[in-house]
């Protein structure tokens, strides 16, 4: 409330607040939405695993990837969002988050090729049962909402010069540190499910 | 009833509106009792469900004829007659009516929950002998193990379906497999229904059977006819091309003789083929589908 | 405020127009087929044509000029500023990508029309075909592609016909806001639902997909490359669904004029906000689901095949999680639409507003539990059901509260009997009866026989059409005069609703005994012995079609030929959208309004007027 009242077209101080809200509003009602979608893999998940028609969610001969490697690309994940958190908080200086931002973004792009690389060599068909539909379908589904993040952190960095926007709106900029450590955080559920419960 | 303060621009208004109620609603009720209700009477389950949809019929009629009428006499008693615009009275809510309102169509909802609950459990009294905790339409379903041959006095018919008929097959029979249902009268059946390509449903209109047939599953469901006659079977989930010609109007509900003359004359017909088809089993996985043509 | 030097001037220059969007998307298209084809895992066509869709919108959105931002920004160049809309003036602005929610508004209004009256054609080919018991009109694998199309059509219709166009428009306006919170992911909101129609329709040439809208697998896998315009079409409802939602939610929350309270809200931004909610977390299962799907019909997985380790009960359970939600997602906003209109021609307050809140969020609830009530007779566990019908039947308590309200609010009122107020009032029948079958379909016993029959047909005919359809009569009568400036005749607006009130029921009335009778859905043969009441429905639904032809010459009429300009408050209402000029200046508000009283205050003695326009001296309002 004090926030609006305050708005005042010349108030640029009051623009930037309300502007801050709204993009913080935005992004956890974001985040609400992209539970319900992963849950919904969750749900494929256990249930289909629970089922276990025809004795096929897993085929003879059908065995989760290397747990070591699945833990790379969840650690490579877990990295770029500690990154972009700790150089966007607001105590973290100019020099810190431009340090901190192109980091990031490299351990984004790594995590994107580590999952990628692992879909395309999988060591099973994707035919061949439930657990194989399930993996490659979440992972997939992961990977390509970690890629798109990945594109938006480097828009971020590029962004990051004196007179860019992400200088202009530092505030609203920190809040995708959230949508990170949200996607590693689902990244790292589905480690869980997909390697260790398997 | 001092928290009910009625007003007294309030009182003739709520009179006629009582009056009204009451009259419109018992000719509603007495016409609602007139209507026979599918799907009758051929079987223990669908006269339950006849006599389900009466019951809901006649406690739904006074719901309707009420609101209704308060929207009618809105209409017509309390339209502006002036020219110029006027405001009502500035009536902001009234808190024990509001309670009222949702105290009662709590009991109502309850009522009915509990109704739905005691059918379904009853039709299982009715008809499940020596298979205690069944009820109608109950499944392997979602577990995906179904049961072959119960041991209880029930008749185990399997229907199959497939793009685009039903046959049936009697596990007590030998897995006979026949392209029409007999069913014996006042015997309790047990269907177990599943599919052998894509989710088709099961509907014996006449019997108030409907089960959907799922590829990998055994959907039971518990029937009882009580009278002798034909019944019609149809497919109640889109199938593809030809869900519309899914029928078959030759069911028939027999006495008990007649129905061990025709299984045996079944048996006879169908010997070569017995043998060719697969054995008896609560589901069955043909090949792969070819999927996205 | 002080606009920092940016690094560099340089722009993307695609123009952003509904022209270039259709050009980029035609070699979008084909570029998808190709990359596809290339890295197809089978022989088939499926992940080219699915790709050819994704490409071919995505090249449509960069054409309209959705990528010049994500690019500009990437590239390190200047961003592009929220269009002002000030400077996006004349006929023009509506085949631009504009960010003003006033031309999104009647972007969508437009569209959402012309969907409707394919969607309408689909429905009268339809009864068409059912005049006569066999298939000698309309083939059988016709018929189920037109049962499809209909379907699909209709619900992507339903499921943005009162949010696209009124919300986008009012909800400012009646919160007192000059702008929307996302004004970029409103456009796109918008932007998306001509291309998921025009794919929808591209399943005609592959043969039409034969599952109707429920895209019931394993038959949904065995189907043409149809299907893939099913999956691509939805998918991108479901976009347009959280899309909407995330800007609606962040509006409604962040961009209240001061004094705007929560008890001040209007009942139709309650309703917009209660679907937001619901359209936020379902849409996204619904797009789990799809992307499941596509896998199987494209890589072969097995997510809904059971002989290899799936089941299609996840389909049905996923679906139904958003299925059911989504038939909310219509009525809740049509809802808001009586509880708002009611009160402004009873010319009394809204009787019991917290108990009316109390209700539509009963709804939003209570919709997140029912699902498996689509499922009763489908083999689920039996244990799961007597829950189901519970929760199912307790919903109508919520429903009833509405009821309450706007029948209280009509107690010792003086009705002005306008054009809005009759279609409230038909509103309220309609739904009645849609209410009261839906208990029928609650209760397992009986759902056994009424499941998948015309019976269920009937029952959400009546609450999607005579329902939602019939609030969206009354929104437009009451607010397209604010909206276009041109008053809709009162005279041909009776006619239109005396004639759509009885041709609707007189259609699907009669739908129910046809159903109780033995016919199931989405069949066309059916027995001989009801033909009668098939052809006395289907001479209704001409009627009724009739009735719709009328209400869109009536809506040309006064739009364009008869210069009958609207007043700014024709209807000497209350509430906040009423109080700005018609037609409504670029930014709303020249000042963000302080909101001193509710929009409902009529007959209070010495009630002030809704808002003081002279505002906050220069306040933005996020401006």
């Amino acid at each position: 409330m004090a926030v609006r009242t305050r708005a005042y077209e010349a108030d640029a101080a009051a623009v930037a607040a309300l502007d801050t809200r709204l993009v913080g509003i935005g992004t956890w009602l974001a985040l609400a939405a992209d539970i319900f979608f992963f849950a919904a893999w969750w749900f494929a998940f256990f249930y289909l695993r629970a089922l276990n028609n025809n004795q096929a969610w897993k085929a003879q001969g059908v065995a989760p990837p290397s747990r070591g490697y699945g833990a790379v690309v969840v650690v490579l994940a877990l990295a770029t969002a500690v990154a972009y958190f700790v150089g966007s908080r607001p105590a973290a200086g100019a020099f810190l988050f431009r340090l901190l931002t192109p980091v990031a973004l490299v351990f984004g792009l790594a995590t994107c090729l580590f999952q990628g690389y692992e879909l395309w060599h999988l060591g099973f068909g994707l035919t061949e049962g439930g657990y194989p539909s399930v993996f490659a379908g979440l992972s997939t589904a992961w990977v390509i909402q970690f890629g798109l993040a990945t594109a938006w952190l480097a828009s971020i960095v590029t962004q990051a010069g004196p007179a860019g926007d992400t200088v202009a709106r530092r505030q609203p900029a920190s809040f995708f540190a959230w949508i990170l450590l949200f996607l590693a955080a689902i990244g790292i559920v589905n480690y869980i499910l997909l390697y260790l419960v398997a | 009833m001092g928290v009910f303060r009625i007003e007294e621009a309030d009182r003739p208004h709520l009179l006629r509106l009582l009056i009204i109620w009451v009259v419109l609603s018992i000719v509603g009720i007495l016409a609602a009792l007139q209507i026979h209700y599918p799907p009758y009477d051929q079987s223990v389950q669908g006269l339950d469900q006849s006599r389900t949809l009466a019951l809901l019929t006649v406690l739904a009629t006074p719901v309707f004829i009420g609101v209704v009428i308060m929207v009618l006499y809105s209409a017509i008693y309390f339209r502006r007659t002036t020219t110029e615009l006027v405001d009502g009275p500035p009536m902001l809510g009234n808190t024990p009516v509001q309670i009222a309102w949702i105290a009662i169509s709590a009991v109502l909802v309850l009522f009915l929950a509990v109704f739905g609950i005691v059918t379904l459990a009853s039709s299982n009294v009715a008809q499940a002998v020596g298979t205690p905790g069944r009820s109608i339409g109950q499944s392997g379903g979602q577990t995906g193990s179904g049961t072959i041959g119960g041991t209880g006095p029930e008749l185990q018919v399997q229907v199959v379906a497939q793009q685009w008929y039903f046959t049936y097959r009697y596990a007590d029979y030998g897995g006979v497999e026949t392209t029409h249902l007999y069913l014996p009268v006042d015997r309790p059946v047990e269907l177990h229904v599943t599919s052998l390509d894509i989710i088709h449903s099961f509907w014996a209109y006449q019997l108030g059977v409907k089960a959907d047939a799922n590829p990998g599953v055994d959907n039971i469901f518990h029937v009882t006819a009580q009278k002798t006659g034909s019944f019609q079977v149809r497919c109640a989930e889109l199938c593809g091309l030809w869900h519309g010609h899914m029928a078959d109007s030759e069911g028939q509900v027999v006495s008990q003789s007649e129905f061990d003359t025709w299984i045996a004359q079944q048996q006879k017909d169908y010997e070569v083929i017995s043998k060719a088809v697969p054995s008896y089993a609560p589901f069955y996985f043909p090949e792969p589908l070819l999927k996205a043509g | 405020m002080v606009v920092p030097e940016r690094v560099s001037e340089r722009r993307l220059s695609i123009p952003n127009n509904a022209i270039t969007g259709i050009l980029f998307a035609i070699p979008g298209y084909f570029a998808g087929v190709w990359l596809g084809t290339l890295f197809g895992l089978n022989d088939d066509q499926n992940t080219g044509v699915i790709l050819g869709y994704i490409f071919a919108t995505v090249a449509f959105l960069a054409g309209v000029g959705f990528l010049n931002y994500p690019f500009e920004r990437l590239f390190g160049w200047r961003v592009s500023p929220l269009t002002d809309p000030d400077e996006n003036r004349g006929v023009g602005r509506f085949f631009r990508l504009s960010l003003d929610h006033k031309v999104i508004g009647l972007q969508y209004l437009v569209t959402i029309l012309i969907m409707l009256l394919f969607g309408g054609i689909g429905a009268m080919m339809i009864r068409t075909s059912l005049l006569v018991p066999d298939s000698s009109i309309t083939p059988s694998g016709n018929y189920i592609s037109l049962i499809g199309l209909h379907s699909v059509m209709m619900i992507f219709i339903t499921s943005a016909v009162i949010v696209g166009p009124f919300g986008n428009y009012l909800v400012p306006l009646m919160i007192g806001a000059r702008r929307m919170a996302f004004p970029r992911l409103e456009a796109l909101s918008f932007w998306v639902v001509p291309p998921a129609a025009v794919i929808l329709a591209a399943a005609t040439f592959w043969g039409g997909f034969p599952t109707g809208w429920t895209g019931y697998p394993p038959l949904s896998e065995q189907a043409s490359q149809a299907m893939d315009s099913y999956i691509v079409g939805f998918a991108l409802i479901a976009v347009a669904l959280v899309t909407s939602a995330i800007n609606m939610l962040a509006t409604i929350i962040g961009l209240r004029a001061p004094g705007m309270t929560w008890t001040r809200l209007p009942m139709f931004v309650w309703g917009i906000f209660t679907t937001s909610i619901l359209g936020l977390l379902a849409a996204p299962v619904l797009a789990a689901a799809l992307f499941m799907l596509t896998l199987d019909r494209t890589t072969q997985t097995s997510f809904f095949l059971a002989s290899n380790g799936g089941s299609n009960y996840l389909w049905e359970n996923l679906f139904w999680f958003f299925g059911h939600p989504e038939v909310y997602i219509f009525i809740l906003p049509a809802f808001g639409i009586i509880m708002e209109i009611v009160p402004h021609f009873a010319r009394k307050p809204l009787w019991g507003y917290r108990t009316g809140v109390v209700g539509l969020f009963g709804v939003m609830l209570l919709s997140f539990f029912v699902w498996q009530h689509h499922l009763f007779v489908s083999g689920i566990a039996p244990v799961l059901r007597p829950f189901y019908m519970l929760s199912t039947e307790l919903i109508s308590i919520p429903t009833g509260i509405i009821f309450l309200v706007t029948l209280g609010t009509l107690w010792r009122a003086r009705v002005w009997f306008t054009v809005p107020m009759l279609f409230c009032m038909g509103f309220l029948f309609n739904f009645l009866i849609g209410g009261v079958s839906g208990v029928y379909l609650s209760d397992v016993p009986t759902d056994v026989t009424l499941h998948g029959s015309y019976f269920s047909m009937a029952h959400f005919h009546y609450t999607i059409m005579g329902g939602e359809i019939f609030a969206l009569m009354a929104a437009a009568y009451y607010w397209l005069p604010k909206m276009t400036g041109k008053m809709l005749s009162p005279t041909i607006g009776r006619i239109h609703f005396w004639w759509m009130f009885i041709a609707f029921n007189s259609t699907f009335f009669p739908l129910f005994i046809v159903g109780l009778l033995n016919m199931p859905r989405r069949v066309s043969s059916y027995d001989p012995a009801l033909v009668g009441l098939n052809r006395w429905v289907t001479i209704s639904a001409y009627f009724l079609f009739g009735s719709m032809v009328l209400f869109a010459a009536n809506l040309i009429y006064s739009w364009f030929f008869v210069a009958r300009p609207a007043l700014a408050n024709p209807w000497h209402a209350r509430s906040l959208e009423w109080q700005v000029p018609t037609p409504v200046p670029a930014r709303n508000f020249e000042r963000v309004p302080l909101v001193v009283a509710g929009p409902y205050d009529y007959g209070i003695p010495n009630a002030r007027p809704v808002a003081d326009l002279g505002g906050v001296v220069g306040a933005t309002g996020g401006g």
